[in-house]
């Protein structure tokens, strides 16, 4: 006997449908999107400062509830899950936060295994892992420094290894190459589209960098005042 | 090279510090309330039952060899555990305060007193002292302090009623403390919350984490101020056993039994439990702010 399982491959990563959010303080910020981020796709999110990228990257990594409108990850209607479903969800999420958000009593190693401890694993089974990473993001020499010892771009890239280590189906970063120098974000954004052919993984980046943009000619969303400018457009940036 | 699981909570900071010395004061005083409480309460039960199982006799016209008599047989009695006729030295020494220190004028008819330590949990023995009066033909009487201890028993039983309330106030007070310093406490961790929640953690396992952590800390302090109290308690016991007569006996009784102890191991639980639900339910209800 087969049950029956809905094949849900087709559904998109993301999927918003007239989402809107308003801050208590600052008011509405973001106004019915409408967006779909297909499996497997790998897109920019772009916009001038205040345009409301990272309060979008928020709503789709599960930090806040839209205020209107229904947003979709892989298939599930995110205000239908139980707290438990969500974290399980979040854990199939990778993210670079805006202000990288690391924990400054750990040591760069442990934080880039925060994720994996978080899901119940052991250092035995991540330790080689971890440490592989953070060889590949140039820090193989940082492993057991103190977080407030690493510069701004290190403590980035140690960000991004986080956001990485647990192989997430849906990777959101946040202006991820904001704070490394153009070799180091070229590298970087190199691994991503990697990732993104390699393994599938469905990426969305927020950034500035209009050069790196044109660069790796991929879709780009752009948002203006909370509104959804201009939907997919290959690599033309201004 | 391998590793161990350090703690996801930073080791500690001045916040915590803080929270450990009220904790600890706090416990300080609820354990030295309580247990000087229970002191008052045993010095109040001694001495309502002393001042209960007093009798005086007054005995005229009779000598000295009659009045022995009269105590030989009172003491006797089932329900008395001393009875003796007082010296003539003694009876002087009473009657000092109102005929002044030149002694007494010689010829001067003194009553023979006797006095009776009664066991009043038997029974009071006053009829039958009256009666063994009676019959040897002294003309006496038997003055208890029944009376009087009804009004002593009345008046400590004011005093525990405030020594409990205020036992029951300083606890309450210690745990809303303890609650209160927590959650704030907490709220500076509440970055350490975030990134958790949003790493996947489940609302139980970071909730957990804090938990263990206020936990173990007002535990410890809490121990701390439990055993500073009983220090001082050892102290007042030590200093104040040399202490004789009235003043010793209006005293707390604190001695250190089965009950102070269980009060000294309570009082850090509770203070432990405190923390760890007001931990518990901050948690929860930043989380619950979030997604
Ligand atoms: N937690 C918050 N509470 C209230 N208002 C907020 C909050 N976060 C962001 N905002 C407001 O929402 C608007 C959009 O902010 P957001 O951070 O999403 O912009 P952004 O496009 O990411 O900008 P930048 O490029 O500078 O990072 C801004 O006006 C900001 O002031
Ligand atoms: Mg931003």
């Amino acid at each position: 006997m087969t049950r029956f399982r809905p094949d849900l491959s087709d559904e998109p990563a993301v999927r918003l449908d007239g989402v809107s959010l308003a801050y208590e303080r600052t008011g509405e910020v973001l106004t019915e999107l409408d967006v779909v981020l297909r499996q497997g796709s790998f897109t920019f999110l772009t916009g001038p400062s205040g345009a409301g990228k990272s309060s979008l990257l928020k709503l789709m990594y599960l930090a806040h509830a839209p205020t209107r409108g229904a947003i979709r990850l892989f298939g599930r209607q995110t205000h239908e899950l139980k707290r438990k479903q969500l974290a399980a969800l979040r854990r199939r999420i990778g993210v670079v936060f805006q202000e990288f958000r690391l924990l400054n009593h750990l040591t760069a190693f442990e934080n880039v295994a925060l994720p994996l401890r978080v899901a119940g694993q052991k250092p035995d089974q991540y330790q080689n892992e971890v440490i592989d990473l953070l060889r590949w993001v140039g820090l193989g020499e940082r492993v057991d420094a103190p977080t407030p010892s690493l510069s701004g771009g290190e403590q980035q890239r140690v960000a991004i290894a986080r956001a990485l280590i647990n192989k997430p189906d849906l990777l959101i970063a946040d202006e991820p190459t904001g704070n490394v120098d153009p070799e180091m974000g070229r590298k970087i954004l190199r691994l991503f589209v990697e990732l993104n052919k390699r393994v599938g993984t469905t990426i969305l980046i927020a950034t500035h960098d209009l050069e790196l943009i044109r660069e790796f000619n991929a879709p780009v969303l752009r948002l203006n005042n909370g509104l959804l400018v201009r939907d997919v457009e290959y690599g033309a940036a201004e | 090279m391998s590793r161990r699981d350090s703690p996801l909570l930073p080791a500690s900071d001045a916040r915590e510090a803080a929270l450990f010395f009220v904790i600890g004061a706090l416990c300080f005083l609820a354990a030295l309330a309580a247990l000087t409480t229970r002191g008052t309460y045993k010095a109040a039960e001694a001495w309502g039952a002393q001042i209960e199982g007093d009798i005086t006799v007054v005995m005229r016209d009779t000598d000295r060899r009659t009045a022995e008599q009269a105590a030989n047989r009172v003491a006797s009695l089932a329900n008395v555990f001393e009875a003796r006729v007082l010296s003539r030295d003694e009876v002087e020494e009473l009657l000092e305060p109102s005929l002044g220190p030149g002694g007494m004028p010689d010829g001067l008819p003194i009553p023979m007193l006797m006095v009776v330590q009664a066991d009043t949990a038997v029974g009071d023995p006053s009829d039958d002292v009256a009666e063994i009066l009676d019959e040897l033909g002294i003309d006496g009487d038997v003055a208890g302090n029944a009376g009087y201890a009804d009004n002593v028993r009345g008046a400590l039983g004011v005093l525990r009623l405030v020594a409990l309330s205020i036992v029951a106030l300083l606890s309450a007070t210690a745990i809303a403390v303890i609650a209160f310093a927590t959650h704030a406490a907490l709220l500076a961790r509440r970055d350490i919350v975030d990134v958790l929640h949003l790493s996947g953690a489940e609302d139980r396992y970071i909730a957990g984490l804090f938990e263990r952590r206020f936990w173990i800390l007002a535990l410890q302090a809490g121990l701390g101020g439990a055993v500073t109290a009983l220090m001082v308690t050892a102290l007042i016991v030590f200093t104040g056993s040399g202490a004789q007569g009235v003043e010793a006996q209006l005293l707390p009784r604190l001695s250190l039994d089965f009950w102070d102890i269980v009060i000294l191991l309570v009082t850090p639980i509770m203070a432990g439990l405190a923390a760890r639900l007001a931990a518990r339910i901050t948690v929860l209800a930043s989380l619950k702010e979030t997604l």
